[in-house]
């Protein structure tokens, strides 16, 4: 049954204070699965945090089970225009300093709340859902381990004559039985070269003895996302080329655990695995950002990248995917997510 | 199926028409839909479309992909809004338009201020009417969801949870060629089919009860939804049989009345009659009868009593009507129909 995490909403309530004002209006879908569990399907509900309570406004539909379940949650139906809705319940609450995420708001509605005289903020949820609670990180660390288990499970599975996307379903199948809600993205599997393509979509290639395979993929636990890659050699003769490639992202990968600090940025960290492919010569073949916020979403804010000049804070969960493609010939990544803590950087486990 | 640029040139023809010589568009549906190729999350991609050219801004590791499949996009390394302002103007564009509702405030602040305007609804007037191309995507996504029912009823057995269910169903869809799902499954069995919006739960299937699934698959990014009730079991009650019959028929009348040139209001509020008129009904139909879908799994038109549109040969539509009994069961049928001249068309079998 879904909840409302009251945890959540007080962290939030401390954060609209401290910027001023009395209450926040979000609309985003994820922020405000964030508090509330999964009820609503994106794009059906507008939620205003206000000192006295919470108030939302959603398809008449969800009216009567809402109360129901949330007796916290004052909530009103409404089939269109729900933003105008919004101003009206702010207007009769007599709120006087109300803000909104001009992030996340279409320019729409983002008028609507201007005219009202709302304030626009910039990403409000995003330092909040950055920063991992125990029980966020305890739900992160379940849908790894079935990932983890899900690799073993893999590496043991394949033969030649398989198809790129049997062994998707494989992989997924694996995933579920295990106690998967879901996937977190649609799996990748890449046989040969097709491993040279960092955006690879799964085909039907088949395996064959001696070539390169890409396995990118991962859950869903209890809403909450993992994410792995591993790229290995099938058969028993890896070119010379796919060990040294190998061998360079896996030390680029580790390089990281070893090096990355508390109060770096997320552009310096992703300088330690650039730097380390490039001195190897590869760096214009590492073509994407070392790693992206995880979470609820299985891309977050909080990236490991070159124009994140923020701080990576800590209990911020992140990828670390460093990778080198040789295009139309072979790729390798390698992937593990971690959460940010005094003492370096830990895998999320 | 490879991709193709039918979209971005009904666009062309679309601006041409209306007096504008270019575009901006930066969510991701409209992204995907007019270039489309997949590109994984929001702000990974963005379009200025003008009268000869399609411009897209997007990042390094997709470009080696993007020239392989999409060759009638300028590629341009940037993910900057300003950019997309810098080029206008050095392309002299006089007027160029963005979408209100689908562009985010902060980007809708600086189109509007640099002499973008906004066109409300431009992008779902494109998107309404399928091409021949989507139409094959789309058949194909609606064939492996009707035929995964079949094959699910076979292997559905009582003691399985909801949550085990649905990764069975979505099992079978993925090995019948389903890419992903069009939305979460919803799998309620007994009493959770009266919540229209029912998240899966590790409730087991028991002997003798109803079971309602709405659910979908993806195919080459197209979507399609089928929702299917039934009594799990040999002896439906005799409440739930009859309440099935009127759904059903209510079902029949409203795809009969689907066709080009007809209110979509009309076929929403023909259904409620009809409900009113068979058992008093109508006040346990507490949704809208339909909606059009495509790239997203909701877009316009829609059928409920606020559309102001008329249907076109070339939409698409879910008919799903339903009725909700709090505490005892719900009950829904729902087919995707493809509208034509003379009649609607199902895709769903």
């Amino acid at each position: 049954m879904p909840k409302l995490d009251t945890d959540k909403l007080s962290a939030i309530r401390k954060v609209i204070k401290s910027k001023g004002l009395e209450a926040f209006i979000l609309t985003d879908y994820n922020d405000i699965k964030y508090i509330m569990g999964p009820v609503f399907q994106p794009e059906e509900a507008v939620m205003l945090i206000h000192p006295k309570g919470v108030y939302v406004t959603a398809r008449a539909l969800y009216e009567a089970p809402v109360a129901a379940d949330f007796p916290e949650i004052k909530i009103e139906g409404c089939d269109k225009d729900r933003d105008l809705k919004a101003v009206a319940a702010v207007k009769k609450l007599k709120l006087k300093k109300v803000g909104f995420d001009a992030m996340r708001e279409t320019y729409h509605s983002g008028k609507i709340y201007i005219e009202a005289g709302f304030t626009p903020e910039d990403n409000f949820m995003v330092p909040i859902r950055c920063v991992k609670t125990e029980d966020e990180l305890k739900k992160m660390r379940a849908a790894a381990k079935i990932a983890y288990k899900t690799y073993e499970h893999m590496a043991a599975w394949f033969e030649p004559g398989v198809t790129e996307k049997q062994a998707a379903e494989e992989l997924d199948s694996f995933m579920k039985a295990n106690g998967a809600e879901g996937c977190s993205f649609d799996t990748i599997v890449a046989f040969g070269a097709n491993t040279g393509n960092p955006h690879y979509c799964t085909g039907n290639a088949k395996l064959k003895k001696n070539m390169p395979v890409l396995l990118d993929f991962g859950c869903i636990y209890k809403g909450y996302c993992s994410d792995i890659t591993r790229t290995f050699w099938f058969g028993d003769k890896p070119s010379l080329e796919f060990l040294e490639i190998f061998n360079i992202v896996k030390s680029a990968h580790d390089e990281v655990v070893e090096k990355a600090v508390l109060g770096q940025s997320g552009a310096e960290i992703d300088a330690i695995s650039r730097s380390y492919i490039e001195a190897a010569g590869y760096g214009k073949y590492f073509t994407h950002r070392t790693g992206h916020g995880i979470g609820m979403q299985i891309h977050e804010e909080g990236c490991i990248s070159q124009d994140n000049d923020n701080p990576i804070l800590e209990n911020y969960c992140f990828s670390v995917e460093p990778g080198i493609y040789l295009t139309g010939k072979l790729g390798v990544r390698y992937e593990d997510c971690f959460y940010m803590t005094a003492k370096g950087i830990k895998q999320i486990k | 199926m490879k991709c193709t640029d039918e979209k971005i040139k009904n666009l062309q023809v679309f601006l041409k028409k209306s007096g504008f010589d270019g575009c901006a568009v930066t969510d991701l549906d409209g992204v995907n839909f007019f270039s489309d190729f997949a590109f994984a999350g929001p702000g990974d991609a963005y379009l200025l479309i003008t009268l000869k050219k399609a411009y897209c801004f997007t990042k390094q590791m997709y470009a080696a992909d993007l020239k392989k499949k999409t060759p009638y996009l300028t590629l341009i390394d940037s993910l900057c809004f300003e950019d997309i302002v810098k080029k206008a103007k050095a392309l002299k564009l006089k007027n160029c338009i963005f979408a209100p509702e689908a562009t985010g405030y902060i980007p809708g602040v600086l189109f509007y201020k640099n002499g973008f305007k906004e066109a409300e609804g431009f992008i779902s007037a494109v998107k309404e009417v399928k091409t021949a191309g989507e139409l094959a995507r789309i058949k194909k996504a609606c064939a492996i969801s009707a035929k995964a029912y079949e094959l699910f009823r076979k292997e559905l057995k009582a003691g399985m949870t909801e949550l085990e269910a649905a990764a069975l169903l979505e099992n079978i869809m993925k090995t019948l060629g389903g890419e992903g799902l069009a939305f979460s499954t919803i799998m309620a069995f007994g009493p959770n089919g009266a919540n229209p919006h029912h998240i899966n739960s590790k409730r087991k299937l028991e002997a003798e009860e109803p079971v309602l699934m709405d659910y979908g698959c993806k195919y080459q990014g197209y979507c399609s939804d089928i929702t299917r009730t039934f009594w799990f079991g040999k002896k439906p009650s005799a409440e739930f049989t009859k309440a099935f019959d009127v759904v059903k028929a209510a079902h029949d009348l409203g795809v009969k009345l689907v066709k080009a040139g007809v209110k979509a209001s009309s076929v929403h509020n023909a259904v409620v009659d009809f409900f009113d008129a068979n058992g008093k009904l109508a006040k346990y139909f507490i949704h809208g009868l339909g909606h059009s879908l495509g790239t997203a799994i909701h877009e316009r038109p829609y059928l409920n009593p606020r559309s102001e549109e008329v249907l076109k040969s070339g939409n698409i539509v879910t008919v799903e009507p339903g009725v909700y009994f709090e505490g005892k069961f719900g009950i829904r049928y729902e087919n995707t129909v493809l509208v034509t001249d003379k009649s609607a068309k199902i895709l769903t079998k």
